[in-house]
């Protein structure tokens, strides 16, 4: 099973109300928000509607939010070799 | 005698309080008392009323417990070991040893995705509060985009590999700047609101940076 990952890249404001409709279906509320949606016709035919504000990679399996989270979140670049006494 | 009179029909029409329902079950407070009720999973059956009744005069104590999450450390733990071979470029392979014999090198460390250009010795103020650490502590910085010489320059794609150098780090201590103040004021309004505010800093000196030679980037690479 696969999925549909669409992330928002443009704001639907200014867009028709039918336009803004599908992306508040898609629970698409703001930029750069993403959902995972299993690879349905319905699914595609709303982001054929939206097309020109998302952008879709379709992957095997969903991610939670904390997961999409962790992966825009940097690298600390460090870690703690040898620890000094603590009192 | 007309007041009076009106006196005494107040304190007649003036209800006992025995009559009344006790205050928990009064519909504003009884749905408090509900709304406590659902986080226990069994009531008990005997529910004391007077007991309730210091409850929900102690506004509805929280019956939850405290979530209890898997401790976080505060300092990221070193990573686990990559056991993918490194693959060196020609090129990197050739000029390599020639990096690592001239005297001192620079590197292009990055920590939080911020890079510090630094050499040996160098102390840097870190723009934030590194939690966890005590002056004395180790860290060993494994994130670099560009590792250099006075003649020689190793560019990261967008980093590093992280075994081609060591890089290590003293955490120093903290450093606090000036307190400062700031008066926030709404138009049309005389009241002033002052902000204070003080961060602290931590102070890393970089105690060491070393390129490790070809031989032991290969011979990790294939034992581990």
């Amino acid at each position: 099973m696969s999925y549909f990952r669409i992330t928002l890249t443009r704001s639907g404001i200014g867009m028709p109300k039918r336009t803004q409709g599908v992306l508040k279906a898609l629970g698409l509320r703001h930029r750069m928000t993403t959902v995972f949606y299993p690879v349905t016709p319905e699914v595609a035919g709303q982001i054929m509607r939206v097309k020109e504000l998302v952008t879709v990679q379709e992957v095997d399996k969903p991610l939670t939010k904390s997961e999409v989270r962790a992966e825009r979140r940097p690298d600390p670049g460090f870690y703690l070799e040898s620890a000094a006494p603590r009192g | 005698m007309l007041s009076r009179t009106i006196r005494r029909s107040i304190l007649d029409s003036r209800i006992p309080t025995s009559a009344l329902p006790p205050t928990f079950l009064l519909p504003n407070r009884a749905r408090y008392f509900n709304s406590t009720v659902q986080h226990v999973d069994a009531p008990s059956e005997s529910l004391d009323a007077s007991l309730l009744a210091t409850n929900t005069s102690a506004e509805a104590p929280e019956t939850v417990a405290p979530v209890r999450r898997p401790i976080r450390p505060k300092v990221p733990l070193p990573p686990a070991p990559i056991s993918s071979p490194m693959a060196l470029d020609a090129s990197v392979k050739e000029m390599l040893p020639l990096l690592a014999a001239q005297p001192s090198h620079y590197i292009s460390a990055h920590i939080h995705a911020k890079p510090y250009l630094v050499t040996a010795g160098d102390t840097v103020r870190l723009p934030f509060h590194m939690p966890g650490v005590v002056p004395g502590d180790i860290l060993r910085l494994n994130r670099a985009s560009s590792l250099g010489s006075r003649d020689y320059t190793l560019k990261g794609t967008p980093y590093l590999d992280e075994r081609v150098f060591e890089c290590r780090a003293r955490v120093m201590g903290t450093e606090a700047e000036p307190m400062r103040t700031k008066e926030k004021k709404k138009r049309r309004n005389r009241r002033i609101n002052t902000v204070k505010s003080k961060h602290k800093f931590t102070i890393l000196k970089i105690a060491e940076i070393k390129i490790n030679s070809l031989e032991d980037i290969e011979g990790s690479g294939e034992s581990v």
